[in-house]
């Protein structure tokens, strides 16, 4: 009791601090221990790994019912899985810039032997819009430069850049600072002679580079180049110029917009000084269509999600941030909802945990929708018995591996068929589109895929050549983007008949050509003739089937056969179909929208105007303040506050009282941003929100 | 013109506005049909009456604008996309008489609707027979579609409709028995081609203007309250002053508020105790790399005080996971970043000084420190968007630390609009997940309650620049001065303390004591140079 009472002192007393260190066990010889706790410390470090710290951060779930154990198995499946996806997706990220690393490093290496005298090689990275993942990309810039050119690189941001002597500062810091990690400490404030430079002197970084035999590029990155100054810029690069006899400086911008337009910011004279190349880089649009591959629709994915979340993420990057970063982070935080609050997600990927299953567990089971409408199907099939097994716990969780397990196949066969479904070049919607669409409703003959028949339909026999090839080759090279093998072998009947079709297709179509006709089909466009006739001052439009050849009845048959065995393939359920999908499905969107895009505005006003959703009393105050005009008399506002809280009323305070409430309101007010001093009148306030807008 | 006998049928049949409005809604469908079946015959009456009844609930809500002359103006733009189906149409409503028929065919509708309810005849309706019966033929005509050759016919029928239109105003004028809407429906309607009486209107304008009423209608939506509380002109407020109101000072509201109970004590906990249950959950997401980010209404300070002791009390070993707390909201602390790297650094190694210099020289050399040291922080920071954290510099500095892998970062925002504080960048690398955290709870130390309002108000302040002033005076001082400061005021503390049982009402500290303090603490050396540092407080060495 004492000493909490004494924490509680204490956190009085802290709060007019800027800043303190949190430890509630007392501060009696707070300089001491802990320095003798890290002795103790690092040596159970090195046995029991952060694992020890997370372990508290999952909660058992069911009410406390569930066990540690499958706590903790909930919490390694989340970290094992979730760091394969983030370290494919990382892959992809480096992949994806590596031809523009490629580019510049290449560019920069060769730059003295090219770059006429007196001007300073620069290589502008045309980024585009998004800031956010600029960082990446120039990290591993000055990672590629600094070990294949071995040269310096200082990366500047806009925010670093107040002036030019701090930025003088940064670059020489860093550059001497780099270098001596690994050796003794350089002193750069004095030289050889023992003048003392300032620290913004270039000479310190001339005699510093002096002193290290190799005789490399000091590059210069600007991440941000249009956040800076413009004369800050301007004044940087002259000065660096005129520096550039005796340090070999190159430069890299980050462009967002183009060059032209960066060029205009530039002084004539800076740009004169400036030689340089453009790069680009990959838009966003298509890495995040790379990582959707990589991370959601790839064949390992140990969860999936639904349409209603990946639609809304997608959505949000397109039309909103168009962050990587944020992407990914969003699919990490749908990672950590589906394994912290689904207590069956231990179970993903394939059901190897099952032993881990406690009683509680498996009635969950037993009562998911998904589950119960299997053995409805089951029953309405006559298949009573297996379906009666199921209530034998050891079946069940038999039954359990196995749909887990199925699903694995069921995605490689969704995959398989929108890959022969994009392969379809007359078909334009984005594979997330399509991929969203397949997962959630299924492959069926409805809807997209009616048109994609038809397009197939309508195919003249040098697209339907290419499109039989385009499948052929898929089948046989799988795509490794979507972790899909080869799948030629597990198909013999339709690789031999895909190649009969073709084959046929090309003899039929040499016959025709020798023949000196133009190879069609019944549904081909051109089939049909369209026919203008005038008759009593009306045009009558009529079409007309031209007649068919033997060859283009044969040529018909082929696609038709080609159309059967599509329609024969090309069917898979949904995920909300398959059992058990609840275990490896997660799609709400409601925790991503809360947590990503909040509403502040939204929830403050909700909580001052309809207080109740929270407490029972209402935020008169507020109240009032809405229903002013743009200007407030304070006084009239304190009067009509008094007459409802005052005394006259049941439960009313008295006026010193109602007062202090009504200084802190509006004191709250203010710092809310609702209200600020007016001058116009005495007592007057200017109202600067309005709720709802 | 022809709305006003509108709003006479309408409270003849003692129907509601809006009920007539609803049949108002359904009669373009007809009269867009009978376009499309007439259109053709060359008469534009139809087509143009279709404009008219658009306009009329195209502003529903509104008497004004439906009487407005710019309504008026516009049909032939308006009348396009409905026009679109039938372009012979088009060429049609750029003959001349479009115009002229306009006023004659609006109000067909509503007279056809008349007569089909079956109201009790009144004077007026008996009167205007004959202009019924001319518009009956107009409609006819058009119904029938008979070409235009009977166009002599056609005028004498409307100029019986049009003056019996004039005459009807004139009872209108005369007779005073309809509300103020109809007579300013009547104003409204500057293109009658009525030649009578303009001047006579116009006087009647200035004495019936319109009087706004200062409450607004309820239930508007938010935009059309923004624009009523912001009419050009409108923000009439009262004369009163608060000048018979004793304002509050400090110290009353300080005893007052002690002894104030809130009568939601309970509520607010029940919410808070609802807000701790997540706290594993914010636990879970520091440890993923995500930054947690409250909002909401009321002070999350306590409750972000008992998250760092659920912190603390789940963390295994403290040596190597600290947590600091940043209160935000202290004003007036210019080097208050420092601070917090400071501290940060402090608590990573006690003995360790961060290099002095700018914040990022520091935000690097504690980077470096951070990395040489096995450790995570706890960063829990009050009031991230408080006005000292404001400047764009900080707020870079607060996201490169956030996105330290060995930092957490716990941070509460108050304001509405906090979310401006971040461009996209910064926001991604502080890589925010927010909650809702509506505590209710008054903010306390965060809002210097008394000062802020009588500054709202445009009152002096009390207290003299308060905590401000004051901090800005001892930062000015030499460290000795500080330091002498800081002794002096603990003894008069002291002394305060000990005199309170007795009655001393000034209490006194003695010279030679705080000299003697002085010299043991090595402020000053000699008595000469304590005299000097006195100096700087104004005290006079009498007073001691």
């Amino acid at each position: 009791m004492a000493s909490s009472e004494r924490i509680e002192e204490a956190y009085e007393e802290n709060q007019h601090h800027a800043a303190y260190i949190f430890d509630p066990s007392g501060d009696a010889d707070d300089t001491t221990r802990p320095a003798k706790r890290r002795k103790v410390s690092k040596r159970l470090d090195e046995s029991e790994t952060p694992s020890t710290n997370r372990s508290s951060s999952f909660q058992c779930l069911l009410q406390g019912a569930e066990s540690k154990q499958a706590m903790k198995s909930r919490q390694e499946t989340f970290e094992k899985l979730w760091s394969v996806v983030d370290f494919r997706i990382h892959s992809i990220l480096r992949e994806t810039n590596q031809s523009t690393l490629q580019e510049v490093a290449s560019f920069l290496q060769n730059a003295p032997d090219h770059t006429p005298a007196s001007k300073i090689p620069s290589a502008f990275i045309i980024t585009g819009p998004n800031i956010a993942s600029q960082g990446l990309l120039f990290e591993q810039l000055s990672e590629t430069l600094q070990n294949e050119a071995s040269a310096r690189v200082v990366r500047l941001r806009s925010g670093d850049a107040s002036n030019l002597r701090a930025v003088l500062r940064k670059i020489i810091h860093d550059i001497v600072l780099r270098d001596s990690t690994d050796g003794d400490e350089f002193d750069l404030t004095t030289s050889k002679d023992g003048r003392k430079f300032l620290n913004y002197d270039l000479e310190a970084l001339h005699t510093h580079l002096g002193l290290i035999p190799r005789h490399n590029l000091v590059i210069i990155a600007f991440q941000d180049s249009e956040a800076f100054d413009s004369s800050l810029l301007s004044d940087l690069i002259s000065l660096l110029s005129s520096w550039l006899d005796r340090i070999p400086f190159a430069f890299l911008f980050g462009v967002a917009t183009s060059v032209e337009l960066f060029e205009a910011r530039l002084s004539k004279s800076t740009c004169q000084s400036l030689y340089g190349d453009q790069f680009d880089v990959e838009q966003t649009a298509s890495i995040i269509d790379k990582i959707f591959k990589t991370a959601i629709a790839h064949s390992e994915a140990p969860i999936s999600f639904g349409p209603n979340l990946m639609g809304n993420l997608l959505e949000r990057q397109r039309e909103q941030v168009a962050s990587i970063p944020d992407f990914i982070k969003s699919l990490k935080y749908a990672y950590m909802c589906h394994f912290y609050a689904n207590p069956l997600s231990f179970l993903v990927p394939d059901g190897l945990n099952s032993g881990t299953l406690q009683p509680e567990h498996i009635e969950i089971l037993r009562c998911l929708p998904s589950f119960r409408r299997a053995v409805e199907t089951a029953v309405e099939n006559k298949k009573t018995f297996e379906a009666k097994q199921l209530f034998d716990d050891n079946k069940l969780i038999e039954y359990l591996v196995d749909s887990l397990q199925k699903r694995r196949q069921w995605i490689i066969k969704m995959l398989r068929i929108l890959r022969i479904f994009t392969a379809n070049k007359a078909i334009n919607t984005s594979f997330a589109d399509v991929y969203m669409d397949a997962s959630c409703n299924g492959v069926g003959l409805s809807g997209q895929y009616d048109q994609f028949f038809d397009s197939i339909k309508r195919m003249e026999p040098c697209d339907s050549e290419g499109y039989l090839t385009r499948v052929l080759d898929t089948m046989r090279q799988g795509d490794r983007s979507l972790g899909l093998d080869p799948w030629i072998d597990e198909a013999p009947e339709t690789v031999a008949l895909l190649s009969d079709i073709l084959d046929a297709i090309k003899r039929l179509r040499s016959d025709a050509e020798d023949k000196g006709h133009v190879l069609r089909s019944k549904y081909s466009g051109q089939s049909k003739i369209l026919r203008t006739t005038v008759v009593a001052q009306k045009v009558q439009l009529s079409q007309d089937t031209a007649a068919l050849t033997d060859h283009d009845k044969s040529y018909t048959d082929l696609i038709h056969r080609f159309l059967e065995h599509l329609k024969d393939v090309m069917h898979v359920e949904g995920a909300y179909d398959m059992p058990f999908n609840e275990v490896w499905l997660y799609d709400s969107k409601t925790p991503y929208k809360d947590v990503f895009i909040p509403r502040p505005r939204n929830v403050l006003e909700r909580a001052l105007s309809r207080p109740h959703d929270y407490l029972g009393c209402s935020c008169l105050l507020y109240r009032l303040y809405l229903e002013t005009g743009s200007l407030i008399n304070a006084a009239d506002i304190w009067s009509a506050y008094y007459a409802v809280v005052g005394e006259d009323n049941e439960d009313g305070l008295d006026e010193r009282t109602a007062l202090i409430l009504f200084y802190r309101s509006m004191a709250e007010m203010k710092a809310m941003g609702f209200v600020k001093q007016s001058r116009k009148k005495a007592d007057h306030m200017a109202k600067l929100a309005w709720k709802g807008l | 013109m022809v709305r006003t006998k509108r709003q006479q049928q309408d409270i003849a049949e003692t129907t509601l506005r809006s009920s007539s409005r609803r049949r108002a809604r359904e009669e373009p469908e007809e009269t867009l049909e009978s376009t499309h079946l007439k259109g053709r015959s060359g008469r534009t009456g139809t087509s143009i009456r279709l404009d008219n009844s658009y306009s009329e609930y195209d502003f529903p809500l509104d008497d004004d604008a439906q009487a407005r002359p710019a309504e008026q103006e516009t049909p032939r733009k308006r009348a396009k996309p409905s026009m679109a189906p039938t372009p012979s149409l088009n060429s049609v409503i750029s003959t001349p008489r479009g115009r002229k028929n306009k006023g004659v065919n609006v109000v067909t509708p509503s007279r056809i609707r008349g007569t089909m309810n079956g109201e009790t005849p009144r004077r007026q309706r008996n009167d205007r027979s004959a202009r019924r019966k001319s518009a009956r033929a107009l409609i006819e005509k058009v119904v029938a579609g008979i070409s235009s050759d009977e166009e002599a016919d056609e005028d004498i029928a409307r100029e019986i409709y049009k003056s019996s239109e004039e005459d009807e105003l004139e009872e209108d004028a005369a007779g005073g028995h309809h509300g103020e809407e109809d007579t300013e429906e009547i104003l409204g309607e500057p293109t009658t081609p009525s030649g009578i009486s303009r001047g006579r209107m116009q006087a009647k304008k200035g004495a019936r203007t319109r009087k706004k009423s200062p409450t607004p209608p309820r239930d508007l939506p938010p935009h059309e309250l923004y624009f009523v509380q912001n009419r050009p002109g409108a923000a009439k407020t009262s004369n009163n002053t608060l000048s018979s109101l004793k304002l509050l000072t400090h110290e009353e509201y300080f005893f007052l508020l002690r002894d104030y109970k809130d009568p939601h004590e309970a509520d607010i906990e029940f919410l808070d105790s609802i807000h701790i249950q997540s706290f594993p959950q914010w636990a879970f997401e520091l440890s993923q790399g995500f930054s947690v980010c409250l909002y909401g209404y009321g002070s999350k300070r306590a409750l972000l005080h008992k998250f760092a002791k659920h912190m603390y009390d789940t963390i295994p070993n403290h040596s190597n996971h600290r947590i600091v707390i940043v209160n935000g909201y202290i004003r007036a602390n210019m080097s208050s970043l420092r601070d917090i790297l400071s501290i940060i650094a402090r608590a990573i190694d006690p003995k360790q000084k961060l290099a002095a210099g700018g914040p990022f020289v520091m935000m690097e050399s504690l980077k470096g420190l951070m990395s040489a040291h096995d450790i995570t922080i706890t960063v829990i920071l009050n009031s991230i968007d408080a006005a000292p954290l404001r400047r764009p510099g900080f707020q870079s500095i607060l996201a490169r630390l956030a996105a330290n892998p060995q930092i957490q970062f716990v941070c509460s925002a108050d304001t509405p609009d906090f979310t401006l504080l971040w461009d996209s960048s910064l926001r991604s690398s502080f890589s925010f997940v927010f909650h809702d955290c509506t505590t209710f709870s008054p903010f306390t130390t965060e809002l210097d309650v008394v000062d802020d309002v009588h500054e709202l108000l445009g009152r002096k302040a009390r207290r003299v620049g308060g905590k401000e002033g004051v901090a800005y005076v001892l930062r000015s001082l030499t460290e000795n001065a500080r330091n002498l400061y800081c002794l002096l005021v603990g003894e008069v503390l002291v002394t305060m303390d000990d005199e309170a049982d007795s009655l001393g009402e000034n209490p006194g500290v003695e010279y030679r004591m705080v000299y003697n303090k002085a010299v043991e603490e090595f402020i000053c050396s000699s008595e000469m140079a304590f005299r000097t540092l006195l100096k700087e407080w104004a005290f006079s060495p009498q007073n001691l």
